[in-house]
């Protein structure tokens, strides 16, 4: 039972960072239906800022935080201002290929800047300190990471269900037209959402990159998971990217203890194939219904 | 006019025949200025660690020699191929280096998966390779090996003697394997389990984990379940460092013991602690450790490429790949041809470059490098707890 405990608790931990990861890529593709393949690259390079304002400039962590965070931001809203705007007229297939092309330049110059080495970055947070709830371990940064996960997703809720912000996000992502006729600036708020889709990301680098270490690579795997568990909670339902990336978290840990850890990081495809067949809306995603 | 025709003809004829023995006598790859030698390397992606320094450090010292005036006059111009440690993107990388910039030979070319999926293209086609950052143990029995020539380490052997040794010395009953789930680890494995068998030891539990993963805090629980006398990695420095940490803080602490491809004193910033007392192999005297020759090239390549700096093993362990390379240009004289080199190469016995040490080859023997020496961490320091150890030589 402690096992399994143990197991589970290594999973939410890291099933919360899934989910912030997640988030990011349904608030994007709710509200501009692009589904932003450099999610993890923008989260990198966010988290690299934070790197370098620690370790160069000498910054204290919760202001490097929030200039990785701003980094991020700005790169992502940029990115849709001066890309994927112009290039509002492709498809959904071409939109996908333009933010493979921004992964891999980000990546470039994370490798040109910062080199391939890995790097410790320094964080609050002890990842060797441990509590303990009878033989059930979980580390200082674990619990951290999870309190600020769930903190920033609730955040996150609310900027979007409760403020005049949020309901324009809402507005545009479910009508734009309607939304302009109603004298919301689409244009603007489209970039907010980009700026605050990459922060969210940079907020889950940030988090993983102290237990992970910090290389242009890092968010390959956290990426194809967070995009599993938006997949599997529904690419338009927050709660459901939320609960996807929990539960996902979990699902990996409890297969890799009891089936097989050779499979571990298989089971992310193997959702995302089973909820296309299944489910294809997700667990708490809305049927899409067209008239013809 | 028949006459002018005549000539014309036997003119063109005789520029034919002459151009055509030209292209006969001259050796693809050597011009009388330059030798071109390729590479592919992991230049990018999860495995840029070991191949962008290992790269950097055979491009340092290749611009050093060529900077003293090169090899009987030749330069040595290193091309170097990105393969982001995909076994398709390094066949398609060595087909470019030999069809169309026509290496002389191919130096290195790390991993095993991808060692062994051009293995079949060199070895056909009679290319020079000498070094594939691969299993040394995987060309035993593998046909046609004249133009191979390998003193890079056998994972196999250094799996089993490492094992023997912890079995003997560390009182270690019981191994778990923690290693990366392709030939490269699977090697490491196999070593392992031959160790513990020869020991009358056990491996209890064999834990593998995909190249990209980052979360191992399943694969510490698993290890921790093993109840392991002692964890052997064979695995990434990233993956191992995170292991390291992992298994810590979960309370578990049996023997860590690794393969070289963790040497590299960068292990003691990425694992911190963690990666106290853990028990090494070694091919060559690691840097720092007291051999001044070693010591002085790392400073020289350093000065052509500062960030050679953050991973030393690494790069010196470029210039180890690239060194018995240049020692067969060297002893091959001015008038360089594919035999006088294989003659060259197998001319070197008991050789020791800069790095590299103990280099025998021979007609008969294309495995130069037959033994390892076992290192622990101690204190941010890497000390010799053995002399060298040798294992059988192979091909």
């Amino acid at each position: 039972m402690a096992l399994l405990a143990q197991y589970a608790v290594g999973g939410l931990a890291v099933g919360s960072l899934y989910a912030l990861v997640a988030l990011g890529i349904v608030l994007l593709y709710r509200t501009s239906r692009v589904l932003n393949f450099a999610h993890g690259e923008l989260a990198t390079f966010g988290t690299f800022v934070v790197f370098t304002l620690l370790t160069s400039a000498r910054w204290p962590f919760a202001a490097a935080s929030v200039g990785g965070l701003a980094a991020a931001a700005v790169i992502g809203a940029a990115f849709f201002f001066l890309v994927i705007r112009p290039a509002k007229e492709s498809t959904l297939l071409g939109k996908i290929v333009i933010t493979l092309g921004l992964a891999l330049v980000l990546q470039g110059t994370a490798v040109l800047l910062w080199g391939t080495d890995p790097k410790t970055l320094p964080f609050p947070l002890s990842d060797v300190k441990v509590y303990r709830l009878g033989e059930v371990v979980v580390s200082q940064i674990s619990v951290g990471s999870f309190i600020i996960g769930l903190a920033l997703m609730a955040g996150l809720y609310v900027l979007v269900q409760h403020s005049r912000i949020g309901l324009a996000m809402r507005a545009v992502s479910q009508n734009t037209v309607a939304a302009q006729a109603l004298a919301i600036p689409v244009r603007q708020i489209l970039v907010l959402t980009w700026g605050l889709a990459s922060s969210l990301g940079a907020a889950a680098g940030i988090l993983l990159a102290p237990v992970t270490l910090l290389d242009p690579y890092m968010m390959l795997d956290p990426f194809l998971k967070g995009f599993a568990a938006a997949v599997l909670g529904g690419m338009d339902s927050m709660p459901g990217a939320a609960i996807g990336g929990l539960l996902l978290g979990i699902a990996e840990a409890l297969f890799a203890g009891y089936i097989s850890v050779k499979f571990k990081t298989t089971l992310a495809f193997l959702i995302i194939i089973a909820v296309l067949v299944l489910r294809p809306e997700g667990l708490l995603g809305k049927e899409y219904r067209r008239r013809v | 006019m028949r006459t002018s025709i005549r000539v014309a003809a036997i003119v063109t004829l005789m520029v034919l025949i002459a151009t055509a023995t030209v292209a006969q006598t001259q050796e693809r790859g050597i011009t009388p200025t330059e030798v071109i030698i390729g590479t592919s390397q992991p230049l990018s992606g999860p495995a840029s660690f070991w191949g962008l320094p290992v790269t950097g450090g055979m491009d340092a010292y290749i611009r050093i020699l060529n900077d003293q005036g090169g090899i009987h006059g030749r330069k040595v111009r290193l091309v170097a191929l990105d393969d982001s440690y995909l076994p398709a993107r390094a066949v398609a990388n060595v087909r470019d280096l030999v069809e169309r910039v026509g290496v002389f030979a191919i130096v290195g070319l790390l991993g095993s998966t991808n060692a062994f999926a051009v293995r079949e293209y060199i070895v056909d086609n009679q290319v020079i390779w000498i070094n594939p950052l691969a299993d040394a143990n995987m060309w035993a029995g593998f046909k046609g090996k004249r133009t191979l020539f390998v003193s890079y380490v056998s994972y196999v052997d250094e799996g089993r003697i490492l094992t023997e040794y912890a079995s003997k010395n560390l009182k270690a009953k019981t191994f778990a394997v923690f290693y990366q789930n392709d030939l490269f680890g699977q090697k490491g494995l196999l070593g392992v389990k031959r160790g513990a068998a020869n020991a009358k030891t056990k491996v209890v539990a064999a834990v593998p984990h995909e190249l990209t993963e980052r979360d191992f805090s399943a694969h510490a629980l698993k290890l921790r379940e093993s109840k392991a006398d002692a964890v052997v990695l064979y695995t990434n420095p990233t993956a191992g460092a995170l292991l390291a940490k992992e298994i810590a803080k979960i309370g578990y602490s049996p023997r860590l013991i690794s393969t070289s491809a963790l040497a590299d004193p960068a292990m003691f910033t990425l694992a911190g602690e963690a990666w106290n007392d853990v028990v090494l192999a070694a091919y060559f005297p690691l840097p720092g450790t007291g051999d001044a020759k070693i010591d002085a090239t790392l400073a020289n390549i350093v000065k052509v490429n500062p960030a050679l700096a953050r991973t030393p093993f690494n790069a010196v362990g470029g210039v180890s790949f690239l060194e018995p390379f240049l020692e067969g240009l060297r002893r091959a004289g001015p008038n360089l041809s594919r035999n006088s080199f294989i003659a060259a190469m197998e001319s070197i016995k008991n050789w020791n470059g800069d790095v590299a040490r103990a280099i025998t080859f021979g007609p008969d023997r294309h495995q130069g490098l037959n033994r390892i020496m076992i290192v622990k961490s101690e204190n941010g320091q890497y000390k010799k707890l053995t002399d060298w150890i040798e294992y059988p030589v192979g091909f």
